[in-house]
């Protein structure tokens, strides 16, 4: 077995995926089962709709050290509940302009529509995420934000 | 007084699957200092009847009151964990999945070490949760004994007959006056020889007297309430106008002054306002069309004074009717597509017709084309894809080769000499013994020439009605000089799909076709419980797939209504209405209208949710900016708790 050693004083992106539970979740067993790879770098958190998720599960997030967040969901028309996708889509959208004001780049947030059965989507995502955060660096937020 | 919290840990190898990247003693030693973990062990397979019976013993033998576990995805075995967790007399939302395997094991497998790194972060994840997961009350229904179909299309029809000969109530709507569909004007069937309209009757001879069969034509669901197992339906049914049979309704035919398209002919010719839909028509009596009708505009009452009072009443009311069902099925079919003025010549000459034109010219065992001039035709163009695979509707209509095979092989009889040209984008003769019609066609002179989607024919419909197409085979191009051109025109989602749609709660794709709660385990159940969707409602078929789906949605209404009772969806939302402003943000987000504003008895009022009509999505949990509304299993608290326990000591 192949043990790839990292040098340890890199910058190793710390990033949270939160993931509707009929598709996107669905499309990042998929990936698995299929036996595609992706960096370890991503940690996902199951929710029913893209819907529930809310602007301070991302904050805390990043308050809590993670570099990124990644919101995915159905693709927009898909949604398993008619249309929580669309609205999730928008609050990140203005979530990015919060975070223009917080200083914090608002590439660290991405929304994503995954489908059950694009595993290679999921496995895209998340790699074009690392390499986004990998070269933005490490969030730093100052003390008492 | 709090319990104390007992969490078991339980890390699945999964044979080698797990094991062979991660390192499982590390994840179990790493889950026993855990705080409130009591017990952590590993197994071969949890999945299998010793790994859920050491969960089993686990809960009675040691008190645990939360259950983590360790191993593939929820997807696959979070249900058989729920259960053996109730066997032992633990509620089943105490239970929660560490994705292990999809999220890490299978998809880290170069890096054991970062692989049993995420391990652990996603056991500590679950623990942290665990220690914040609260029983959940599950609540049954009683499944009223039954069912309504929505449409009167071949594959309602199917969905009819097999439920009521199961012994079922069954309510059929209809919308127009007269059930069967665009099956039933076909002009004869692929295959069978039969026409559409025999075979239609095949199904409504026989539900048409069945006493556990209501059949409701000129109808339309106009509300649905309630839930699973207890949907209250309001139907309204618009009047006929006419009473039953009448002795003289050729006279009535003749007095009607009003003459418009007659869309059970596809606009080949008029029919009167007052009418039947055709001669197999059921129901049989004659019907006023009354968005044609000019009563209400200058009182024309002509078919009255010929009929007679006694038979017709214009001013018949609407009536409307309130039932109760156990589960629907939806089969409200498709529109065909309607080529644009000008779109290879459409309207602009009637020698341009479409697919399902030409089926009702070929109703009759005479081929009448000579009504539009059609009389020892030499060259006969049929352009295929017209309104399907293009930029506008990606979808192949599935039916249109065919049937436009059929009619060439059938043309062919009665014009043995004319030339028939097939100019196609791709030939799908996908089903089982449509590959020979395509053969027979071939063997019957039928040339066909192949165009590209970026270069498709071209009609000039003046002087000879040339049809210029670039063969992109032969690198040539061709004119075809023709007498007669058929437009093979695809299938689209039924024109107000959008409000069946939003009566049901029910997804559709971006082109318009109700959606499946899952494409390949759930294809003919939606995301709504207790509904179900059968025929061309969910994208183009043909007769025999349109009746398969509806037989097979029928086979998934029954079982609820079988059953008897119905769990109702569990992870709910819920207001803590200390916290609740009554702001409404979570009024407008919810997509199935469960939540409304309720007065307390301090006069403050507060967002409530209806527990029968939340589908468990927590859109407005989402929404809510003061945290007053939350989602049971998904609360506010036990998500913090997961994005805390990302980070080492985070827990």
């Amino acid at each position: 077995m192949v043990i790839e050693l990292k040098n340890k004083t890199e910058f190793e992106p710390k990033i949270v995926m939160f993931a509707c539970n009929w598709c996107s979740y669905s499309g990042i067993d998929l990936a698995g089962t299929s036996r595609m790879t992706y960096p370890p770098n991503v940690t996902i958190i199951r929710t029913m709709c893209s819907g529930r998720v809310e602007p301070s599960f991302i904050m805390k997030s990043f308050a809590n050290g993670m570099d990124g967040v990644i919101v995915s969901s159905c693709h927009q028309g898909d949604c398993h509940y008619i249309d929580g996708n669309m609205k999730s889509l928008r609050r990140v959208k203005l979530m990015q302009h919060l975070l223009d004001g917080f200083g914090i780049e608002r590439e660290r947030v991405n929304f994503v529509g995954i489908s059950a059965s694009e595993g290679v989507l999921a496995v895209d995502t998340i790699v074009e995420m690392v390499e986004t955060i990998r070269k933005l660096g490490p969030l730093e937020l100052e003390a008492g934000r | 007084m709090t319990e104390e919290i007992r969490i078991g840990v339980y890390t699945c190898h999964c044979g080698v699957n797990i094991s062979s990247v991660i390192d499982i003693d590390e994840v179990v030693n790493y889950a026993k200092a855990l705080d409130n973990v009591v017990l952590s062990r590993d197994n071969i397979f949890t999945c299998s009847a010793p790994g859920q019976n050491s969960i089993i013993e686990d809960i009675k033998e040691h008190g645990l009151n939360r259950v983590v576990v360790a191993a593939c995805s929820p997807h696959m075995h979070e249900r058989t964990f729920r259960n053996a967790a109730e066997q032992a007399g633990l509620n089943r939302y105490l239970v929660e999945i560490a994705n292990i395997r999809e999220q890490s094991a299978w998809v880290h497998p170069q890096n054991p070490i970062e692989a049993t790194d995420k391990a652990k972060t996603l056991v500590r994840m679950a623990v942290a949760k665990a220690r914040l997961l609260e029983a959940i009350e599950i609540t049954k229904t009683d499944v009223k004994q039954k069912l309504l179909v929505i449409g009167g299309g071949v594959a309602g029809l199917k969905a009819t007959q097999d439920a009521a000969q199961r012994g079922l109530d069954v309510t059929l709507v209809e919308r127009s006056p007269t059930l069967g569909g665009h099956a039933a004007r076909i002009g004869k069937l692929v295959h069978t020889n039969i026409s559409g309209s025999a075979t239609v009757n095949e199904f409504v001879d026989q539900i048409s007297v069945m006493d556990n069969v209501t059949i409701l034509t000129n109808a339309k669901v106009t509300e649905v309430k309630g839930s699973f197992g207890d949907y209250s339906v309001s139907i309204n049914i618009k009047p006929r106008y006419v009473k039953g049979s009448i002795p003289n309704p050729e006279k009535g035919l003749e007095a009607c002054p009003v003459l418009v398209d007659n869309e059970y002919e596809y606009g080949i010719d008029k029919r009167k306002a007052f009418f039947k839909p055709f001669t197999m028509a059921y129901p049989s009596s004659y019907v006023i069309d009354m968005n044609a009708c000019t009563h209400n505009i200058d009182g024309c009452d002509k078919c009255v004074t010929a009929c007679g009072e006694s038979h017709i009443d214009l001013k018949m009311p609407d009536s409307s009717s309130s039932e109760q069902f156990g589960t629907i099925i939806v089969t409200t079919g498709f529109d065909p597509y309607e080529p644009k003025v000008g779109e290879y010549g459409y309207k602009e000459n009637e020698k341009v017709i479409t697919l399902m034109q030409l089926e009702r010219y070929l109703s009759d065992d005479e081929i009448d084309f000579k009504r539009i001039g059609v009389e020892d035709p030499q060259n006969i163009v049929f352009i295929s894809c017209v309104g399907s695979m293009n930029d506008e509707n990606p979808e192949c209509s599935r039916m249109c080769c065919s049937s436009s095979f059929k009619n060439m092989i059938r043309i062919r009889h009665v014009f043995p000499n004319a030339n028939i040209f097939f100019l196609y984008q791709d030939i799908r003769t996908y089903a089982r013994r449509e590959e020979l019609l395509y053969e027979t066609a071939s063997a019957k002179q039928v040339m066909m020439l192949r165009w590209d989607k970026e270069s498709p024919p071209k009609v000039d419909v003046n002087g000879d009605m040339n049809v210029k197409i670039y063969d992109s085979l032969i690198s040539e191009e061709l004119l075809i000089p023709s007498d007669l051109i058929v437009l093979s025109n695809g299938m689209l989602p039924r024109e107000g799909y959008k409000e069946t749609a939003e009566l049901l709660k029910l997804p559709c794709s971006s082109e318009g076709w109700i959606q499946e709660a899952h494409a390949k385990l759930r294809p003919v159940e939606l995301p709504s419980p207790g509904v179900y969707v059968g025929g061309t409602a969910q994208a183009p078929r043909d007769i025999m797939e349109s009746i398969t789906t509806a037989s097979a949605a029928t086979a998934k209404a029954l079982i609820p209504i079988l059953q008897g009772q119905v769990e109702q969806e569990a992870q709910l939302c819920y207001v803590n209405e200390d916290v609740c402003g009554a702001c409404g943000v979570c009024i407008t987000t919810c997509p199935y209208e469960a939540i409304t504003k309720i007065d307390l008895p301090d006069d403050r009022q507060v967002a409530n949710v209806n527990a029968k009509l939340c589908h468990g999505c927590g859109q407005c949990a989402g929404a809510c900016p003061t945290g007053a509304m939350q989602q049971k299993n998904y609360r506010d608290d036990q998500i913090y708790a997961m994005i805390n326990a990302l980070i080492v000591g985070g827990d």
